[in-house]
């Protein structure tokens, strides 16, 4: 049979071609439709801006947070084991089986006006639902485990040896996570923060119920994207779309870097 | 079952891994492919089933040019280094994987099955799965499997390689005894050089995908080609510019011989290795037997006699 | 761990009370009314159809980019993480313009099962290949050999030692892919033009009752889908971990 038949190839790269390719190439043909000219008049325009401006503010946090979040949650999972870190990893991954809509409906369950969280935090002045801070909750909700997923396995390969190598040198455990762990995880937490940025830009079913969908002020990219197809607005909406098109594929690039980088890594070892 | 190799050639890129190798293996012998690693005989025997393509030369069974016959079509036995189980099938099913191919029917299936089982010592073990065997006994599950078929020839990559010495050195003067029994021509690939010495009728010596030397054990031990091969099979050291045996020097007090200072005496137990050295030239070690070092009582520092033995 | 509470587990505890607002029998009558249930045969039928395609084309997939090499891998590799890094509502509105009316292949696949279908199919390639992926990267193929050896041809080869080594992560994949797919909603929400009882899937229901202020009933509804979505899993897992059994 040989390696792989070439009959195999070439169905999969008609598929893949045929399912991913065409729609890619599609959504930017589309947002040049009308040229170069058009394309920069639509970038412009002011609800546009304000949605790109507020995603840029929403990734802006919820990014770090779920990075920190997720390496220290791998960490203390793989290197403090017990009772409790057993429960958290079975149930890691469950923000990536939920409908995101589910999630929104959730989140505006627990932190609306009238909610049990929401109550008290109105008390305080604070205003979860329809507004930034609850698309920041829900980002971070739906791409929680991510980066957390790609380090688990990573680090219980690895094992500890290095780092304690270094303890026994003096090294106190910030250096040793600066110096040693970082080292070793790097690639596999990049591989991990562009799915998570990926996520937080891509989302929309859960952004939808939180953030209302009020134009120009709660309204991410993504909602703008959704809002301009509904009022018939096509062009408009693939602008916005071939925006985001362009950014999954710098992702793309990103993400093959960061497995090409982890891989090699992985091979000086062996 | 003759094996008859003529001019075999194959590359990977521009590095060729066997370079017009041809042999003859005879019917009903149990021949060694003894190399180091990289010089290509793992490749040869992959090439002889059918699991390697052949650049150029020929493969000829018993007279049956086979060099483009698919492996299926050969009727020989491998067996592999990691032992290549069938993991999700029980050590019957293994067993029994040729012969259910073949399309024979259950009963003679479970004769044959049982019949090489017990043959294997793995009659017990029928219902267990390969996970739940140790690696002899893989390995043994592995011979069966492949003996299951009547193979006209078997062919074994490195099987000892990964067993622990003990069980490696039993498995090996069972295979040796069962080859003998079953007379099936049987080429064995190692870069152990006792374990070829110890188990083959018949060595062939590679290196670099080319045959250095071919003989039975004693002849390619006492009569070295090159220096590879001497190096190769056994420990050697330089005397008066010659590369020979530790133990084919004797070290007396008097007599003939060139004059050298004991550096060292080692106690390995059964054998024991002297350093001495010469006045002019490097230090050379010498292989006593236990009794002879017990005999001589040699010290560091004094002076001895070093000559070749007859 | 507070974090983690504050994120997940509460708003998640307040799904549960809310749905049981007002006791059970509310919430059976919610969560089996007429246009959840065929939102459910919908969504299950759609997730199953797509996770069994990709299953296969995962495995063909996963297989190529092990095994092969030409010109070009390396973007078909990086092709495959696409639907993972696009933004659901771009696939959405990218299939219903290209498979809808006015499409520029004349194809109107929108208000049909089949294009939602096929949009499921687009999210879900990852799932099926990345799980195979790493497992096909580890095998040395002397199991494979040993079996050729023994007469068997390479279908025999591949329908008794392969397939039956890659079970464990095909099934985990499509399972990772079903699950995905019963909740997917921005991709799906244009082309299936969500006609109530036709062509709307379960979030789209969700969807619609918590928009039309009936939050009991979409929690109803939403904890419905979530215990399908963990019998699915535990089936899956069960299922999965009995497979390696010869492993």
């Amino acid at each position: 049979m040989g390696r792989s038949p070439r009959w195999l190839r070439t169905l999969v790269i008609l598929y893949v071609g045929l399912l991913v390719g065409v729609p890619l190439v599609f959504v930017f043909q589309r947002a040049f439709a009308h040229g170069a000219g058009a394309l920069w008049t639509a970038l412009q325009d002011p609800s546009m801006g304000n949605a790109i401006g507020l995603t840029i503010r929403v990734v802006l946090v919820a990014l770090p947070v779920n990075t920190i979040v997720g390496v220290g949650a791998a960490l203390w999972i793989v290197r403090h084991p017990s009772w409790l870190t057993r429960i958290i990893d079975r149930v890691i991954d469950v923000p990536l089986a939920i409908s995101p809509i589910i999630i929104g409906l959730m989140l505006e369950l627990a932190y609306a006006q009238n909610g049990w969280l929401g109550r008290p935090l109105a008390a305080l002045g604070l205003q979860i639902i329809f507004s930034y801070p609850g698309i920041v909750l829900a980002c971070i909700f739906v791409s929680l485990p991510l980066v957390t997923r790609q380090l688990i396995p990573l680090l219980r390969e690895i094992g500890s040896n290095q780092e304690q190598t270094a303890a026994s040198l003096g090294a106190g455990p910030v250096r040793i996570f600066l110096t040693i762990t970082m080292r070793s995880i790097l690639w596999a937490t990049a591989y991990g923060v562009s799915l998570t940025l990926a996520r937080i830009l891509g989302e929309y079913g859960a952004v939808l119920i939180v953030s209302g969908n009020i134009t120009d002020l709660t309204q991410t990219l993504t909602l703008n994207i959704g809002a301009n197809f509904e009022n018939y607005n096509a062009y408009q909406g693939f602008v916005g779309a071939g925006v985001l098109a362009l950014t999954s594929v710098i992702i793309l690039l990103l993400l093959g870097v960061a497995r090409h980088r982890e891989r090699k890594r992985h091979e000086h070892l062996a | 079952m003759s094996i008859s190799l003529e001019h075999l050639y194959k590359s990977y890129g521009r590095e060729p891994v066997l370079e017009d190798f041809s042999d003859v293996v005879p019917d009903g012998s149990l021949t060694a492919l003894l190399g180091p690693s990289g010089s290509g005989k793992s490749t040869l025997l992959k090439m002889i089933a059918g699991l390697e393509s052949v650049d150029q030369g020929r493969v000829i069974l018993h007279g049956r040019d086979v060099t483009a016959l698919p492996a299926r079509h050969r009727n020989i036995g491998f067996c592999f280094q990691d032992y290549a189980p069938f993991y999700q099938l029980s050590v019957f099913e293994n067993v029994a994987y040729g012969l259910k191919t073949r399309k024979m029917p259950a009963a003679h299936i479970t004769k044959e099955v049982t019949e090489l089982l017990e043959l294997v010592h793995l009659g017990a073990f029928a219902s267990r799965y390969p996970r739940q065997l140790s690696g002899g006994q893989r390995q043994r599950m592995a011979l069966a499997r492949a003996l299951a078929i009547k193979p006209d020839v078997l062919l074994l990559d490195e099987p000892f390689a990964a067993l622990d010495a003990q069980v490696g050195a039993e498995l090996r003067a069972w295979v040796r005894s069962l080859q003998h029994e079953l007379g099936i021509t049987t080429l064995l690939v190692t870069h152990n050089q006792a374990e070829a010495m110890e188990v083959a009728d018949r060595v062939v010596i590679m290196n670099h995908g080319r045959i250095e030397q071919v003989g039975v054990p004693s002849e390619v031990y006492d009569h070295p080609a090159n220096d590879f091969v001497r190096s190769f099979l056994g420990p050697t050291t330089t005397f008066a510019g010659v590369s020979v045996r530790p133990h084919n020097l004797e070290v007396t007090r008097s007599g003939e011989g060139v004059s050298a200072v004991v550096r060292d005496v080692i106690r390995l137990g059964f054998e024991v290795r002297v350093v001495a050295a010469p006045a002019d030239g490097e230090a050379v070690w010498l292989q006593l037997t236990h009794d002879e070092a017990q005999q001589l009582n040699l010290q560091v520092g004094e002076n001895v006699t070093i000559r070749r033995r007859n | 761990m507070t974090f983690y509470s504050l994120v997940v587990l509460i708003p998640l505890a307040a799904l549960f009370s809310n749905a049981f607002t007002h006791g059970w029998g509310f919430f059976w009558k919610a969560a089996t009314a007429k246009e959840a249930l065929s939102a459910y045969r919908l969504t299950i039928t759609c997730s199953l159809v797509a996770a069994l395609v990709n299953a296969v084309a995962g495995l063909g997939t996963a297989w190529v980019l092990v095994r092969d090499s030409f010109k070009g891998k390396a973007i078909l590799n990086a092709l495959i993480d696409l639907p993972f890094a696009l933004p659901t509502v771009v696939a959405g509105v990218t299939f219903y313009t290209l498979y809808g009316p006015k499409s520029p292949v004349h194809l109107t696949l929108t208000g049909t099962w089949t294009g939602i279908t096929v949009a499921i199919v687009f999210v879900t390639l990852p799932f099926t290949v990345r799980s195979v992926q790493p497992v096909i990267e580890t095998m040395t193929f002397n199991a494979e050999a040993a079996a050729a050896t023994l007469g068997a041809s390479p279908w025999r080869v591949f329908r008794t030692i392969t397939l039956p080594t890659l079970l464990p992560a095909i099934v985990t994949g499509a399972g990772l892919a079903f699950a995905r797919a019963m909740g997917e909603y921005g991709s799906v929400v244009f082309i299936s033009n969500n006609l109530p009882f036709r062509t709307e899937v379960a979030s789209s229901y969700i969807y619609s009752l918590a928009s039309a202020g009936d939050p009991i009933g979409a929690a109803a509804t939403a904890v419905m889908m979530l215990v399908v979505a963990l019998c699915v899993l535990v089936v899956v897992s069960v299922t999965s971990r009995r497979l390696v059994k010869g492993h």
